[in-house]
């Protein structure tokens, strides 16, 4: 990003406090206690009448003589500076009041300042405790940030008065997001009836009811002409409904409805802002960055709109590597275009290529369906500009995110632990990329996910299960959820941890489709989705029996699979602490009885806090360098990837001539630390002594590409791999850079003298 | 034979005329706590033997450190310099420590009293050297960028400016590069103030990429006049003979004419570029082949 854009947006982030733009967008009050004056406005506003309802609100901003409702009136014509004013100046005089304070907690939210807003609905509790439109003000900052807290204060709040519209519609937005779309449609049922009843505006139960329709696969909604006939330009009736699709994976209908949105309410600010975070998601970068001006123009606010302008400013910095069937027959599919930001784009082209081409090629054959478009693969160093394209989706990955065409995800120099897997992760999301687009992305989150988790395990660059402690903690705790429910585990999960408990469900899930039925089965399940089957329809149809079946089955897999692991978890833990507590102690003896009881009670575990690790340096501290050497190597066999652990196996099997197995050794670590340039060097030699020039060249080239202080060092190797090759011009142009730096290299030197003579 | 009087160092303090001599003053200041005062010290007497190193002697070699780098000492030191410094020379001052600013005057901590930013320049102002290289290693140094940049001076600050106040790592890493080939990246057994600058600049933000930190010092350099000299040796170039001292004379024509070569660089063909640059270096692998072979004679 250029200094000119970066203080754009920076000042961007200044003008947010400053309530300076109208937000345009409709703010219905469903509250028995509006007063009259406002809902006289508010009813042609809601027919769209907008100039009669502006007129009406702006003589009740001059002429009313309660702050309250000049506040609202400011409000609703834009003006949320005044407005914000006005709401000061009536908590002054109308301390005790605690609608006033839940209404400015709204203003709050809508200009995206949730803490404060927040604060202003606890305090409104605080003077009344049972004030429901508070705790709907809650309910619904929760929801927004997909917390289960949000289903909590709704249900309070309906527990002291069952007429509260509001709720309904928030217990109907949340039931939609999961699915639940019987619960869904009850709740609007009971808010619609509540509508009519009090004469409350309809619009917004339309446009979920509308969702409703869409996610059982109704486009042509009669809610929306019902909506449209009340009023034309009620842009939300398309802009709710993209909201599902989005959350459910369908970015390119939800930038279809978006559009309409747009077209028919130009000024509906979040629409164009959602509009252009979408179309990045599928590659459509100008007109995202228009939408997304036009949003930011409309509505400064919002730091989602900020973040996503910066991050297309910063794509300046990025280097678009295009491969394609047509320019090299190696690339498979539809090719790949690669976004890999420029200071590492040389490093890691070369790497990315053959991991997205391999994954092309494996998942094309087992899910018989070919790409039809290049994928699209964005490394972000910076793991801010990677949040920026998860923001608003509940429950996604940390590491990566796939929008169907278009992968993001964390470059290996955009985190510092050291045991982040890039390739594994790529693998993932490449599967994703499968699942997604040959269910035109019907496919539900949980399958999609499982198996992607199931072809890590697989067929990814890593071997082996991984499954975290905390996950066999889950299941030894019967928290799985049933298939049916699996997907809630995602999008609102209910306890810390659970969207990972879900992700390694889901893998183990397909694991025991696999097992049973075959990988086919996972096609047959495919192809249910895309029909629009639910995943009750799709395991009946592909697999032949029902949900509750599959449960019992499932739960008779893992038994099977996981049940001495499972029970030997209290036991692992208690081997684990007395283990690393003699080792502090210095009892290495104990240790090593420790961690060899504990590897005996889970041996498929090599994550963090693993035992191997402490068993492989109790050996080395006892003097059993073979006993610690073979303790690696069933942690590297495992996948086990800690970046020393492999180095110091790698070394270890070197000296003792087993170079090949280094070599493969050191290959693997590249999946976790792609930029060490030491590692580089390290496998090219070695690879040079296999006479294996040609995988030692990319390694050569990698160091280069790393910009090495030894630079002499790295042509001279680039110029002894060429000769391997037999390349004698590429041989000698390198030869010759290499001395042009350092004209005393000797071994530089000796070659030029021996290719001369 | 071996010609007891013909010892030469030649060349490799390359920007010295000749006759031309070098001086260092190396200061490692107080450190507070005992990991500092070990620290400091340990990298103050690192430098004090690759500048011996690099002189064949320690007569022009200045080390305090510890409890005897008072403000008096390093005065007197300084104006001890100024005394006998010719203008050919060349002046090498390395501070190493903890440093502070409080948003006016930089200090230099030393046991004792301070000494001052504003002292310090008007001591390295008096220092008759054409040449000199200032290298300020604590933490805040960044405070004097400004006010010690001097015509002739190449002056390199481990932080970029006085607020960085951490205790630095540049120090532990320019230590390493006068007395590492790896920081040699031409590979000609002397380390340039360039090199030993991208060597520690580049190490001291591996350290703190690779332990997950942000780093809170950023080095900088002002004036270029000094980069190219070599500040250290890791091998004299010496020669015991006759025969030894026309190989090395031969050598140092060859490494002009390369330096001259590579200079036009951007206005010639590149194969012809490489063509020409092949013939020299070609000239100069066989020279050093004699070199070689003469010194495994002796």
């Amino acid at each position: 990003m250029n200094s000119t854009q970066r203080f754009r947006w920076l000042a961007a982030s200044v003008v947010i406090s400053c309530w300076a733009v109208p937000a345009a967008a409709l703010h219905f009050e469903y509250s028995n206690d509006r007063p009259d004056e406002l809902k006289a406005c508010d009813t042609l506003e809601y027919r769209g009448q907008r100039f009669d309802a502006d007129d009406c609100y702006a003589a009740l901003r001059v002429s009313g003589s309660d702050p309250r409702i000049r506040a609202e009136a400011a409000w609703s014509l834009g003006d949320l500076r005044a407005a914000n004013t006005q709401f000061q100046q009536a908590i002054e005089l109308y301390p005790e009041d605690p609608r006033l304070r839940a209404r400015w907690g709204e203003l709050f939210v809508t200009t995206h300042q949730d803490n404060e807003a927040v604060k202003l609905f606890q305090e409104a509790l605080e003077i009344d405790p049972d004030y429901a439109p508070a705790k709907l003000g809650l309910a619904s900052v929760s929801a927004g940030r997909f917390e289960d807290q949000a289903r909590a204060w709704v249900d309070e709040a309906l527990e002291n008065d069952p007429t509260q519209l509001r709720a309904h519609l928030l217990l109907a937005r949340m039931s939609l997001e999961t699915g639940d779309l019987d619960d869904a449609e009850a709740s609007l049922d009971r808010a619609l009836r509540l509508a009519e009843s009090e004469d409350l505006p309809p619009l917004e139960i339309y446009a979920l009811k509308a969702s409703a329709d869409l996610l059982r696969g109704v486009t042509d909604s009669v809610w929306t002409t019902r909506a449209l006939d009340m009023n034309p330009s009620y842009g939300d009736i398309y802009a709710i409904p993209a909201h599902f699709y989005v959350i459910t994976r369908r970015y390119r209908e939800a930038i279809e409805l978006l559009l309409e949105a747009v077209r028919i309410q130009p000024d509906l600010w979040a629409a164009h802002a959602e509009l252009g975070v979408n179309l990045l998601r599928v590659n459509r970068i100008a007109e995202a960055m228009a939408h997304l001006e036009t949003a930011y123009r409309g509505d400064p606010f919002s730091a989602k709109i900020v973040n996503t302008l910066r991050l297309i400013d910063s794509l300046d910095n990025f280097r678009d590597i295009v491969r394609m069937p047509g320019m090299d027959e190696a690339i498979a599919g539809a090719g790949m275009i690669l976004r890999l930001h420029r200071d590492e784009s040389d490093v890691l082209e070369p790497y990315v290529t053959d991991l997205v081409n391999d994954s092309i090629r494996t998942f094309s054959q087992r899910y018989g369906f070919e790409l039809a478009e290049p994928v699209v693969v964005e490394l972000y160093p910076e793991h801010d500009d990677f949040a920026v394209r998860t923001s608003g989706l509940p429950g996604i990955g940390l590491l990566g995110v796939t929008f169907g065409y278009l992968v993001a995800m964390d470059s290996p120099s955009g985190r510092t632990d050291n045991d982040f897997h890039w390739g594994t992760t790529l693998w993932h999301e490449m599967a994703h990329v499968f699942t997604l687009e040959a269910t035109n992305h019907l496919v539900p989150r949980w399958f999609s996910e499982g198996v992607s988790v199931y072809e890590e395990w697989t067929t990814g660059p890593l071997p082996g299960r991984h499954i975290p402690m905390h996950v066999l903690r889950a299941a030894a705790e019967d928290k799985f959820l049933g298939i049916a429910d699996l997907d809630s585990g995602f999008i609102r999960p209910s306890y810390d941890g659970q969207v990972m408990v879900s992700y390694m469900q889901a893998g183990l899930t397909c694991q025991f489709i696999e097992r049973r039925w075959g990988q086919s089965a996972f096609v047959a399940m495919l192809e249910q989705y895309t029909q629009g089957a639910d995943t009750p329809e799709a395991i009946e149809q592909a697999l032949g029996l029902s949900a509750d079946e599959f449960d019992r089955g499932f739960e008779a897999f893992i038994e099977a699979e996981l049940g001495t692991v499972l029970d030997g978890l209290d036991d692992w833990r208690t081997q684990v602490e007395r283990g690393f507590q003699a080792a502090d102690n210095g009892d290495w003896a104990a240790a090593l009885e420790a961690a060899s009881a504990a590897v005996t009670s889970v041996p498929e575990y090599v994550a963090d806090g693993n035992a191997y690790l402490l068993k492989a340096k109790a050996h080395d501290e006892l003097e059993e360098p073979d006993q610690a050497m073979a303790t690696l190597e069933s942690y590297w066999s495992l996948g086990g990837h800690d970046a020393g652990a492999l180095k110091t196996l790698a070394r270890r099997l070197d000296e003792r001539g087993r170079r090949a197995d280094a070599i493969d050794v050191l290959d693997d670590l590249l999946g976790v630390v792609p930029l060490d340039s030491d590692l580089h060097i390290e496998l090219g030699d070695w690879l040079m002594t296999e006479e294996r020039a040609t995988e030692a060249l990319r390694e050569y080239q990698a160091v280069l590409a790393l910009n090495p202080h030894d630079q002499a060092g790295a042509h001279y190797r680039l110029a002894t791999a060429y000769r391997q090759l037999e390349d004698a011009a590429k041989m000698r142009e390198h030869l010759l850079y290499a001395l042009e730096i350092a004209p005393h290299y000797r071994e530089a030197q000796q070659l030029l003298l021996e290719i001369a003579r | 034979m071996r010609c007891a009087t013909a010892i030469l160092a030649i060349g490799l303090l390359a920007a010295t005329p000749a006759g031309a001599e070098t001086h260092y003053l190396i200061v490692g200041g107080l450190g507070g706590e005992p990991r500092y005062a070990e620290s400091f010290a340990q990298q103050a007497l690192s430098l004090a033997q690759s500048a011996q190193r690099t002189l064949n002697g320690d007569e022009r070699v200045t080390l305090l450190r510890g409890e005897e780098a008072t403000r008096d000492a390093v005065t007197g030191a300084l104006e001890r310099l100024a005394a006998t410094v010719a203008e050919d020379d060349t002046i090498a001052i390395f501070l190493i420590g903890h440093g502070s600013f409080d948003g006016e005057q930089y200090k230099l901590n030393l046991p004792g009293p301070d000494l001052d930013g504003d002292t310090l320049a008007e001591l390295f102002a008096a220092l008759p050297a054409r040449q000199q290289v200032i290298v300020n290693m604590t933490s805040a140094s960044g405070a004097v960028l400004d006010a010690w940049a001097a015509d002739g001076r190449t002056l390199i600050t481990a932080t970029k400016s006085g607020g960085e106040r951490n205790a630095t790592r540049f120090a532990e890493q320019w230590a390493l590069a006068l007395a590492s080939e790896e920081a040699d990246a031409n590979r000609n057994g002397a380390i340039t103030v360039q090199e030993a600058y991208d060597f520690a600049t580049r190490k001291v933000a591996d350290s703190f990429e690779g332990a997950g930190l942000l780093a809170t010092e950023h080095s900088e350099v002002a004036g270029e006049s000094a980069l190219g000299f070599n500040i250290a040796l890791l091998s004299a170039r010496i020669a015991t003979t006759e025969q030894l001292r026309n190989l090395i004379e031969q050598l140092e024509v060859l490494e002009g004419q390369i330096d001259t070569l590579r200079g036009r660089r951007d206005e010639m063909d590149n194969d012809v570029y490489l063509e020409e640059l092949q013939g020299l270096l070609l000239e100069l692998a066989l020279v050093q082949r004699e070199i070689d072979e003469a010194r495994a004679d002796e």
